[in-house]
C-alpha cells in the first residue's frame, strides 16, 4: 500500500521558476516570505544562483570560512575587478586599508558634524519655507551624495550628477536577470551604466591627475591614491576605479535610502513620529529600525564557497555563489515579530542590514551619522511634517531598496 | 557565574562569556549598535565602574587612548565585575546642584487666588539651584512627598516661594498646607530636582522665549521669565498665564510691573471657563490655541510649558506647528501625584 508519508517531504519548488526580476523589484517581499518558510536557501532560476533569504542562514555564509566574497555577476560586469566587495586575500586587505582610515569611527567623530550639518542646513534652505516638499529627491538624497562628494573630494561634481550616477549604476549593478544559459537576459540593461562610468572618469580623471601631483589631505581618493605607498607611487587608478564606483553607488545611495525609508515608517506610526521629532535622541534607534524594516542594501552582496560545503541540509560544490538577501532576513520571523511593521520599540536585536564577516560594510559609522544629522537637521527646521496622502509612496528595488519619493507638506 | 551591568539606572544579569551590548539588548534596553562584531564602534560606552575584558576589540575601533580613558566596545566586551557603563553621547550635561535635605520655617501663608496660596519658607542656609526647578516637601506625620515648583530667580536662594492649589480631598493641601499650615511651623524639604531650567548663562543667545504656565504652573515659569529678562532686557518674551477665570489669576501687579521695565514682555492673561469681567480686556480660550493665532512663526524660538498633562501635550504641538524646534521644548509635567494634593 503506499501512502503519502512515503512521497519525499520536499516542498514542490516548481514556483521558483516563475519568479520574475520586475516582481522582486516592484516588491520582493513575498516571494521571500515564500523562500524563507519553504526553502530558505534555493536555487532561484532568474537569478541564476542560490538565494540565502533568511537570517541564520545569511550569518552563517557571510562570516562562514568557507565562503569568500564575490561580487554578483551583474555587479562585475558594472564595477569590473577588483571591486572592494568582490575581492578577497591581499587585494581585499589593500583595499579595505585604503578605505578605512577616513571611516574609522575616532575619524569619522572628527568631521562628521562640520561635514554634514552645513550640506543638510543649505538643502534645508532652499525649501523649507515651501510648505511642500519631495523628501527623497530635494532632501534624503542631496544630502548623502552632497556629504560623501565632498568626502572624497569631488567638490566640483554636482548633487544632481551624483545622484543620476548612482541611479545609473544601480540600474545596471541589479539587470540580475540570466538565461537558462546563464547569459544575460537584458545586455541592453548595461548601456546606462557604461555610460554613468564613462561620464565619471571623464570627471574624475583629471581630479587624479591633479591628486597624483598634489596630494590632497581632505580628499578621500587623493588618500587613496597614496596611502601606505612608497614615496613618489600611487595606486594604479585602475585598480581604484571599481572601488570608486562601490563608493558612487552604495555609499552615495544608501544613507538617502535609510533616512527616506525610516521616514516612510515613521510617517506610517504617527505615534513613533511624534516621539522621534520630540526626542531627537530616539533617532539612532529609529534609524536601526529602518533599516530593518526596508533594507537598503536589500539583496546587493554575494559569498561563494571555497570548497564543497553542505548549508541547512544542501550540499553545494566549489565556487557556488550564494546571493545573501540582508532586506529578506531582517524581516524573519524567527527573529522578529510581525516583521512588516515598523516599530522602533521592539526587542533591539542586532539586524544584518550592513552585513557581517569580512565584508561587512565599512560605513556603518559613517552612515548612521549621517542618516542621524540628517533627520535631527529635518526635524529641528520642519517639526510639523506631513506625509502627503495624496498618493501612496513607491518603494523600488530588488538589489539596493528604498522610496522614489516621499511627498510632504507643513504649515509654513 | 556571571556579574550586574547598570546604565541609567537599569541593572542586567549579564553572564561571564556574555557580550555587554548583548545582555542590555536581551533585557529590552536599547543602545546604538549595528556590526557587533566589534569594527564599526557605534556600540561605544563608558565604563564608570567596574572592570571589563575587551576580549578581540580591534585597536582600530578602540584604540588604546580609549580603552585608557574607560570606553569599551559593548559588543566585545565582557564583565570581570559588576559594573556600570554610561553612553558616550550623554556626558558632557551641565553641572548640577546638590540635592539636599533641609529643614524649612514657614515665612508666609497667603492666600492670592481661588483656592491658591502662595507660601514662603525660610531656609538656614542658601540653598543652591536654578530658576524652573522644584523641591519635594514631606507631608507631616507621613511618608507623603508632594512637588512644588520654586517661583524664585537663584539669587533668592534663602527665601523659596511655592504656589500651591487646592486638590479636594488631597492630603497634603485639604489636609495640610490648606489646613492649619501657619507661620513657624517647619517643614522637611529636599531638593533641588528638575530640569526645567534656561541653557547657563554663557550658551543663553538671548532668543525669543514663548512660556505657558496653566494654574499654578505659573510658579516656575516666573523664575525663569525674570532670570531672561536679567540676562537680556530687551528680549522678546511672550508668557501666557491660563486659569479658569478671572479669579484664578494672581501676580498681576509682578507682571505688568515687569512688562512696564521690559518692552519685549507680553503678559497674556488666558480665561478657558468663564468670560472675562467688564473692563479687563481677558482673552478667553485656550492659551496654546491663542498661541498659534498670535505667533506666524516660532523659529528659532525657546518654549517652556507647566502645567496638566493636556496643557502640555497641547502644547508642544502648538509649538511645532509653528515650527518652534522640538530641541528647545522644554516641559514640566505636573505629575499624578500633584493631582492627589
Amino acid at each position: 500500500m503506499t501512502t503519502t508519508s512515503e512521497k519525499p517531504a520536499t516542498p514542490d519548488l516548481a514556483w521558483l521558476d516563475d519568479i520574475t526580476m520586475t516582481e522582486l523589484e516592484r516588491n520582493p517581499y513575498k516571494v521571500y516570505e515564500r523562500l524563507r518558510a519553504e526553502a530558505p536557501l534555493a536555487y532561484v532560476p532568474v537569478l541564476g544562483s542560490y538565494v540565502a533569504s533568511n537570517a541564520e542562514i545569511c550569518r552563517e555564509i557571510a562570516t562562514s570560512p568557507d565562503f569568500e566574497g564575490v561580487i554578483t555577476p551583474a555587479g562585475g560586469r558594472t564595477f569590473g575587478h577588483p571591486a572592494i566587495i568582490g575581492v578577497n586575500g591581499d587585494i581585499h586587505a589593500d583595499l579595505r586599508g585604503m578605505v578605512e582610515p577616513a571611516l574609522q569611527p575616532v575619524e569619522v567623530d572628527s568631521y562628521v558634524e562640520d561635514l554634514v550639518r552645513p550640506i543638510a542646513r543649505r538643502y534645508l534652505e532652499q525649501f523649507e519655507n515651501d510648505g511642500h516638499a519631495d523628501l527623497v529627491s530635494q532632501y534624503c538624497e542631496p544630502v548623502s551624495v552632497r556629504s560623501l562628494g565632498d568626502l572624497l573630494g569631488l567638490h566640483d561634481v554636482d548633487s544632481d550628477t551624483l545622484r543620476d550616477w548612482f541611479a545609473k549604476l544601480n540600474r545596471s549593478f541589479t539587470n540580475a536577470a540570466m538565461t537558462e544559459d546563464g547569459e544575460f537576459a537584458n545586455p541592453e540593461g548595461f548601456v546606462e551604466g557604461d555610460q554613468a562610468k564613462a561620464e565619471i572618469q571623464a570627471a574624475v580623471d583629471p581630479l587624479i591627475d591633479k591628486w597624483i601631483a598634489e596630494p590632497d589631505e581632505t580628499s578621500a581618493i587623493s588618500r587613496w591614491l597614496h596611502d601606505g605607498m612608497p614615496p613618489g607611487q600611487t595606486r594604479d587608478r585602475e585598480y581604484i576605479y571599481p572601488t570608486i564606483y562601490v563608493y558612487l553607488l552604495g555609499a552615495m545611495q544608501e544613507p538617502g535610502h535609510g533616512m527616506g525609508s525610516t521616514l516612510v515608517g515613521l510617517f506610517g506610526e504617527p505615534d513613533q513620529m511624534e516621539q522621534v521629532v520630540d526626542d531627537p535622541a530616539l533617532i539612532p534607534r529609529a534609524l536601526s529600525e529602518g533599516m530593518r524594516w526596508t533594507s537598503p542594501i536589500w539583496s546587493g552582496t554575494a559569498r561563494i564557497s571555497t570548497g564543497p560545503v553542505t548549508v541547512a541540509g544542501i550540499d553545494l560544490p566549489a565556487n557556488t555563489p550564494v546571493i545573501l538577501s540582508y532586506g529578506s532576513a531582517n524581516h524573519d520571523t524567527g527573529l522578529y515579530d510581525a516583521p512588516t511593521r515598523f516599530d522602533f520599540h521592539r526587542p533591539p536585536l542586532p539586524h544584518l542590514a550592513f552585513g557581517a564577516g569580512t565584508h561587512a560594510c565599512a560605513g556603518i559609522y559613517y552612515a548612521n551619522h549621517v542618516m542621524r544629522i540628517g533627520l535631527e537637521e529635518l526635524f529641528e527646521s520642519i517639526p510639523n511634517l506631513e506625509r502627503d496622502t495624496s498618493s501612496d509612496v513607491d518603494f523600488w528595488g530588488w538589489g539596493f531598496r528604498g522610496p522614489t519619493s516621499l511627498p510632504v507638506t507643513w504649515e509654513v | 557565574m556571571g556579574f550586574t551591568a547598570t546604565v541609567g539606572g537599569r541593572s542586567v544579569d549579564c553572564a561571564e562569556d556574555q557580550p555587554v551590548l548583548d545582555a542590555f539588548l536581551r533585557a529590552g534596553i536599547w543602545m546604538p549598535n549595528s556590526c557587533n562584531q566589534g569594527t564599526c564602534g557605534t556600540c561605544k560606552l563608558r565604563v564608570v565602574s567596574g572592570e571589563v575584558d575587551h576580549r578581540s576589540s580591534p585597536a582600530d575601533t578602540l584604540t588604546d587612548d580609549e580603552r585608557a580613558a574607560g570606553l569599551a566596545l559593548a559588543c566585545q566586551a565582557r564583565l570581570r565585575s559588576d559594573a556600570v557603563v554610561e553612553s558616550t553621547g550623554a556626558v558632557g550635561g551641565r553641572a548640577t546642584h546638590p540635592l539636599r535635605d533641609l529643614t524649612a520655617t514657614v515665612l508666609e501663608v497667603a492666600d492670592i487666588a481661588r483656592d491658591t496660596r502662595r507660601v514662603r519658607l525660610g531656609l538656614p542656609e542658601p540653598l543652591a539651584f536654578d530658576p524652573g526647578q522644584y523641591i519635594e516637601l514631606t507631608v507631616p506625620g507621613t511618608d507623603l512627598r508632594r512637588q512644588y515648583s520654586l517661583a524664585n530667580t537663584a539669587d533668592e536662594d534663602k527665601v523659596l516661594e511655592l504656589h500651591v492649589r487646592l486638590v479636594s480631598g488631597g492630603a497634603a493641601t485639604e489636609g495640610w498646607l490648606f489646613d492649619g499650615l501657619a507661620v513657624g511651623d517647619r517643614i522637611e524639604v529636599t531638593g533641588p530636582l528638575g530640569d526645567f531650567v534656561l541653557p547657563a548663562a554663557e550658551e543663553d543667545d538671548g532668543g525669543p522665549m514663548v512660556l505657558i504656565g496653566g494654574g499654578t504652573g505659573l510658579a516656575p515659569l516666573l523664575g525663569l521669565v525674570r532670570t531672561a529678562l536679567a540676562r537680556h532686557p530687551q528680549r522678546e518674551v511672550l508668557l501666557y498665564h491660563g486659569v479658569r477665570g478671572a479669579e484664578d489669576l494672581y501676580d498681576l501687579d509682578l507682571l505688568a510691573e515687569l512688562a512696564e521695565v521690559h518692552p519685549g514682555f507680553t503678559f497674556v492673561p488666558v480665561l478657558s471657563h468663564e468670560p472675562a469681567p467688564d473692563g479687563t480686556g481677558y482673552r478667553t480660550g485656550l492659551p496654546t490655541d491663542l498661541f498659534v493665532d498670535d505667533v506666524a512663526s516660532a523659529r528659532g524660538w525657546s518654549g517652556w510649558l507647566c502645567g496638566p498633562p493636556a496643557m502640555v501635550e497641547a502644547g508642544v504641538k502648538a509649538f511645532k506647528r509653528r515650527r518652534l524646534a522640538p530641541r528647545m521644548i522644554h516641559r514640566e509635567k505636573f505629575t499624578p501625584a500633584d493631582a492627589l494634593g
